[in-house]
């Protein structure tokens, strides 16, 4: 009804500690509709606290976040109507068939029984799963059940979608055909699309990215201005000679790293390739030159990799449940 | 709706938006109602599901009931009779695998709602509970479906028990089984609530056989349910009989009276006023739930 619909998600000075440490120190941002919106940081970032705020599941010390306009800690009920959220640990019930869980799903959410039957088997289509459709749950492999998932958060009238590490764990294959089906279901409906990761080359097809260390945003912009502002393009090349790669170091003796045979070069633009060729060129066996990534503004900002973590309490009661204790639930 | 009419009064546009919220939530209301009802069904549905389908749970609720019914109860059934003692000291005018039954039935209803209790721990760590905590459903709701479902289950496995009734020499009228029925869901609700606080409180998770040491087996001990307190003593002489601290123990343990009604129900002996029975298992019902509530909503 308005020119100017409320921003999806608004997150305002959100802070949130755990006893001394602190996950969340006032972040604060905003996700405009349909984006798809990435939050990209190293384990331990913030990120999945960050999306237990959003989700009402936890809440904030400070701040305010408010989900299409509606405040989470005020009206907690109505903020999950538009939810879908598909967790990082896989929350399907492995004792029920497919389509049991996203009929129940659907009830829990009050999906009238048409609208439930229909949005059903639309979402088995989707990520194609209506062949397994009354197959019990552990028996499907661990990318199918990430692609249930999607589907069961999309089985109600979800406007907005969490997706907390959806492809964590998965081969390359099934990374890709998971973001297709994203990509297909922003074709159906409006849907906004919040994503964390670490896998850096996902965020490239993202709208905006922020990116998260320490509990503190760092930068938050689309792809290309992050790449733009924070990222370097990289000159690879190998000299002709053991001479000729002394003197290129010696001439940028900042910005150049031996590599072996290679020297890898932080170019500031065209200019710097133009001028390095023009002065080396002839001694120049082979030379690469090597767009900004989002890996290189990531290391720029953070000052190193994405990392992991060892495995944490939780982990290991649930490699208990694997082991052995399965008879007990 | 980019700011709202910034013509109108502050106060008028407050008074606007108050009532129109109050119309948004009467609607809201009433469709949350029927999402509600829906919900509750399908978190019940998915315990009895489960239940179904788990094996296991299904050989523990019929095997117990043989064990204790077959072999405990009759094998002891012989040494149960007053005249053994000359002057007839023990009045309970039943066999003992008579007096036994009524509390296999409880036996099997603890087992069974403890165990479905503590499988919220399950659902709570590893996702399945999550994924309900986001939806709409109130809190409430969703501990309301997760109980009534694991009661459920309990009185499924309590009225397997009944299937034994014939070697237990006990018979049944149809007015017994309704009334038995009804105790027998009340003992299960209030077993499930209070499984679900107790897990709620465990931190780290052990598994259920701490549960069923710890929780089930003392409780179930300690409610004369194995044994009787014979009513024909005065109270100081049962302390005579039995050391006191175990009188005690049985007195205050709320199990006792709810296994005392059953046996009202199935063979119209108890040892207790026959009121007390419901009235504890009502209290411990709404006693636990509350507990159970309040707990959820803080996780």
């Amino acid at each position: 009804m308005s020119a100017s619909p409320a921003p999806a998600v608004e997150i305002d000075h959100i802070s949130k500690r755990y006893g001394r440490t602190v996950a969340l120190d006032e972040v604060t941002f905003s996700v405009q509709c349909g984006d798809v919106f990435a939050l990209l940081g190293p384990n331990g970032a913030g990120k999945t606290t960050l999306l237990h705020i959003l989700c009402t599941i936890l809440r904030p010390d400070s701040g305010t976040a408010r989900i299409g306009g509606i405040d989470v800690r005020a009206n907690p009920l109505g903020a999950r109507r538009s939810l879908g959220v598909v967790f990082q640990e896989p929350s399907l019930d492995d004792r029920l068939t497919v389509a049991e869980n996203l009929e129940f799903h659907g009830l829990v959410y009050g999906v009238p029984k048409a609208v439930r039957r229909a949005r059903i088997d639309e979402m088995l289509d989707l990520v194609e799963l209506e062949k397994w459709r009354d197959t019990l749950v552990r028996t499907l492999s661990s990318g199918m059940k990430r692609r249930l998932e999607v589907a069961r958060a999309l089985v109600h009238d979800s406007r907005i979608l969490f997706l907390d590490e959806p492809t964590a764990g998965l081969d390359a294959q099934s990374r890709e055909r998971m973001w297709q089906y994203l990509r297909n279901a922003r074709q159906e409906r409006e849907l906004t699309v919040i994503v964390t990761t670490h896998y850096i080359e996902e965020v490239e097809n993202c709208d905006r990215v922020c990116i998260i260390d320490g509990g503190r945003i760092l930068a938050d912009d689309t792809p290309a201005a992050l790449k733009a502002r924070h990222g370097h393009a990289l000159v690879r090349l190998a000299a002709r000679d053991e001479m000729a790669s002394a003197e290129i170091i010696s001439a940028h003796p900042e910005i150049a790293r031996r590599n072996g045979e290679e020297i890898v070069l932080r170019s500031s633009g065209d200019a710097f390739t133009e001028e390095l060729l023009q002065r080396f060129g002839t001694r120049i066996r082979r030379l690469v030159i090597e767009e900004p990534s989002l890996e290189s503004v990531f290391l720029a900002l953070t000052g190193r990799e994405l990392r992991d973590q060892a495995a944490g309490a939780r982990e290991r009661t649930y490699e208990f449940g694997k082991r052995g204790g399965e008879h007990t639930r | 709706m980019t700011e709202n009419a910034p013509s109108l009064p502050a106060a008028a546009s407050a008074q606007l938006r108050a009532s129109s919220d109050v119309l948004i939530r009467r609607g809201k209301l009433n469709r949350s109602w029927r999402g509600c009802a829906g919900g509750i069904y399908a978190i019940w549905l998915r315990e009895v599901k489960r239940a179904t389908r788990d094996r296991g749970q299904l050989i523990g609720g019929v095997v117990r009931p043989l064990l204790y019914v077959l072999i405990m109860g009759i094998g002891l059934n012989p040494y149960f009779r007053g005249e053994i003692y000359g002057e007839v000291r023990f009045v309970v005018p039943y066999t003992y695998v008579q007096f036994l039954f009524p509390a296999v039935i409880a036996l099997n209803i603890m087992y069974t709602s403890v165990q479905s209790a503590v499988s919220v721990i399950w659902d709570r760590e590893f996702g399945f509970l999550r994924e309900v905590l986001v939806s709409p459903m109130p809190r409430a709701a969703i501990l309301f479906g997760k109980i009534l479902g694991g009661t459920t289950v309990a009185l499924f496995h309590g009225a397997l028990v009944l299937t034994l009734a014939r070697f237990a020499d006990v018979s049944v009228s149809p007015a017994d089984l309704v009334v038995g029925l009804g105790l027998m869901f009340l003992i299960a609700f209030a077993l499930t609530s209070l499984g679900v606080v107790i897990a709620n409180r465990i931190r780290s998770f052990e598994g259920f056989g701490v549960f069923s040491n710890v929780v089930i087996l003392p409780l179930y001990f300690l409610s004369s349910s194995i044994f009787p307190l014979d009513p024909a003593l005065t109270s100081a002489q049962t302390r005579v009989i039995y050391p006191e601290w175990l009188v005690t123990l049985i007195k205050l343990n709320p199990l006792t009276y709810a296994i005392d009604a059953l046996r009202g129900a199935f063979i119209h002996f108890q040892q207790f006023d026959p009121r007390l029975g419901p009235a504890i298992l009502v209290a411990m019902s709404i006693l636990f739930f509350l507990i159970a509530l309040r707990d959820f909503r803080r996780t």
